[in-house]
């Protein structure tokens, strides 16, 4: 399906900032710089990363997120209702900027269409429209303003569906919506954020993905093929593919987008501990529902290390195509 | 009616105010300033964090838990047998913590909290409570690699953290508090729970407070209340099922309850009146000469500025409550 080899190779969203931009950031932020200056450099950025994606030959691209800080604060920062109330200890000494709902949400423009029509000029390789789901928006920001969690959540997923079809209007063919936070409440919010996803991707004719991490996946296993994804991105690197067992009971009817690299660790894996990840997948999944790609955004990496992450997880997945004779 | 926080406090304050506290650990990461210069920053946050607590009014206050990285690692990497693996979520909250692994078998080594409750009673003009982890919770949150049975690494933490219990005991706190909010998401192990518990109790002298958030008590409070226990700590926001715990178990009349009704994670600052219909409502199980009035969990979930203004309205509340019955 669309057009592309077996084991598409794609990653989660995120890449590192190189350090000029970085500063630029933190310049703007004491206001030494104008927005305009701040813009080309995130187009600059974006440049860079897409001509690294097309030299490692991935098969689906990312924008690589140059303009974002982070994955919640940057929509509440484009949307009506929000504001920031500070900034919030995640862990360790790093913090988030913390948004809080103050009053109706909403869209009020497209938030993230011309990134994405930027990023696609740039190559023929399709880029993917990639949005923050609306459980994981009001889950990650305080509620100063709507009575219930329910209806800021069913809200947020209208605002969120209006910028989705506003991505495949633009040319989006891969729409990713991610949802962190879906297993934090796995009980009393699942069925939430299933029909919040619903909303989401009403109607939408592009393949549809969403990511999920950093948390208790098997509790919301197998309810979670009931998200109207075509795909779910999980990370299994990061407990050596202990996932897999879990599949094992259960049939995974969706596609996978099986991460096969650590996005938390420092250490560059190898093609072959790539290959044996994809092997060992195979075990559960048939390989047309495989696509590889890290466990999570890369953007805490050096460029460094994340340009040798990706590079054995191509040639990872390429050696997997051989054994296949796929290749 | 004793007003008191319960935990965490925030360690930088909000912009445009520098983070000292975030730029030192900044420092000491890239090995600019030494242990020593960065404790002493600690020090200087802790007392920060004491100061807004007793300038809100409070009646009992926590040292801020300034020099926790979390309530897992703080009491893990000092006690034997543990080492520290890669980060994991702390229950429903997108705070994470470095998951403690047991890799041998735990023992207490040191005290892990006792300098520290010596420093912020130093610094404070109100009692201070010192805050441990409780064994179940800590246990619960980490990774077990090698006790064959989860109850004997249970009742090794225990162990371990009745010594810490007993170094602090010998500072004479006014209260020691002991968090096990694990316990409410797994209630099957509550016989387990109490044994632990019970070896952790064994042969402390000062009051103990056991405190749970982030859920309800239903099916386990009866263990609580029989506990030698001064405080039962509840929280009633994500717990608002407490409210029924209270209709089908009451109260006990020898026990305080730890009354988390001001919501610890969210910025929505509750109005004077809220509260004081809330503790009109708990009267009736509690006398309020027996509330300990706090919010619902440690405040580092919340900005700095957020975090005082809960506790100015506890206190704000406890002077409108006087008012009423006077």
């Amino acid at each position: 399906m669309n057009g592309l080899p077996l084991f598409p190779t794609t990653t989660v969203g995120s890449f590192p900032k190189p350090p000029y931009l970085l500063e630029a950031r933190r310049k703007r932020l004491r206001g030494q710089i104008e927005p305009e200056q701040l813009r080309q450099l995130e187009e600059q950025a974006t440049r860079e990363w897409i001509q690294r994606q097309e030299e490692l030959g991935l098969d689906v691209f990312v924008d690589g997120e140059m303009y974002r800080g982070d994955m919640v604060a940057y929509f509440a920062d484009e949307m009506e209702g929000f504001a920031i109330a500070g900034l919030v200890r995640s862990y360790g000494n790093r913090y988030y900027p913390k948004p809080v709902v103050v009053g109706p949400v909403g869209r009020r423009r497209p938030i993230t269409v011309e990134w994405f029509r930027f990023a696609q000029s740039l190559t023929g390789k399709p880029v993917k429209g990639m949005l923050t789901g609306p459980y994981t928006i009001a889950e990650w920001s305080f509620n100063e303003y709507y009575p219930t969690r329910r209806e800021l959540v069913l809200e947020l997923a209208r605002a969120i569906h209006e910028e989705a079809v506003d991505l495949e209007r633009a040319g989006a063919r891969f729409i990713q919506i991610d949802e962190p936070a879906i297993h934090t409440r796995p009980d009393e919010d699942f069925d939430l954020a299933r029909e919040a996803m619903e909303i989401v991707t009403d109607g939408l004719s592009a393949y549809t993905i969403t990511h999920v991490c950093y948390g208790d996946v098997p509790r919301i296993y197998p309810r979670m093929l009931d998200l109207p994804v075509h795909q779910i991105d999980l990370a299994l690197k990061n407990e050596d593919f202990a996932l897999l067992e879990v599949f094992r009971q259960h049939r995974f009817t969706k596609d996978i987008g099986l991460g096969v690299i650590d996005a938390h660790s420092h250490r560059v894996e190898t093609a072959e501990e790539v290959l044996d990840g994809i092997r060992r997948s195979l075990e559960v999944f048939e390989p047309r529902q495989v696509y590889v790609s890290p466990d999570c955004g890369l953007k805490t990496r050096t460029i460094d290390e994340t340009v040798g992450k990706l590079a054995a997880m191509v040639e990872g997945a390429r050696r997997a195509r051989e054994e296949l004779g796929a290749g | 009616m004793r007003t008191t926080h319960v935990g965490s406090y925030p360690k930088i304050p909000d912009l445009p105010a520098p983070g000292r506290w975030r730029t030192a650990a900044e420092k000491l990461q890239r090995g600019e300033i030494t242990r020593e210069e960065f404790r002493r920053v600690e020090d200087e946050v802790t007392r920060e964090a004491i100061a807004d607590q007793v300038g809100a009014g409070l009646d009992m206050v926590t040292d801020g838990q300034i020099r926790w990285e979390d309530p897992q690692t703080y009491f893990a990497r000092r006690m034997d047998g543990f080492s520290i693996d890669g980060l994991q979520r702390w229950f429903d909250t997108n705070v994470y913590y470095r998951q403690p692994v047991a890799q041998g078998r735990v023992a207490w080594r040191e005290p892990v909290t006792v300098e520290d409750y010596r420093f912020a009673r130093s610094h404070s003009p109100r009692p201070v409570r010192p805050v441990v982890t409780g064994p179940y919770t800590l246990a619960r949150l980490s990774q077990n690699r090698y006790y064959p049975r989860f109850s004997d690494f249970v009742l090794d933490v225990a162990q371990a953290l009745n010594r810490e219990l007993r170094a602090l005991d010998a500072e004479s706190p006014p209260l020691i508090q002991v968090d096990e909010p694990a316990i409410l998401q797994h209630k099957e192990d509550l016989a387990l729970f109490r044994e632990a518990a019970a070896a952790l109790l064994e042969g402390v002298r000062a009051p103990v407070a056991l405190y749970t958030y982030f859920g309800d008590a239903r099916g386990v409070v009866r263990v609580f209340y029989e506990l030698p226990v001064e405080v039962v700590g509840l929280d009633f926001v994500a717990g608002v099922r407490n409210w029924e715990v209270l209709e089908s178990e009451g109260f006990p009349q020898d026990r305080r309850l730890g009354f988390g009704v001001v919501d610890a994670r969210n910025t929505r600052l509750e109005t004077v009146d809220e509260v004081l219909r809330a503790l009109d409502r708990v009267s009736r199980f509690v006398p309020l000469d027996r509330v300990d009035l706090g919010p619902t969990a440690g405040l580092e979930f919340l900005p700095r500025r957020a975090a005082k203004a809960k506790l100015v309205r506890i206190a704000e509340v406890k002077r409108a409550a006087l008012e009423v019955t006077r």
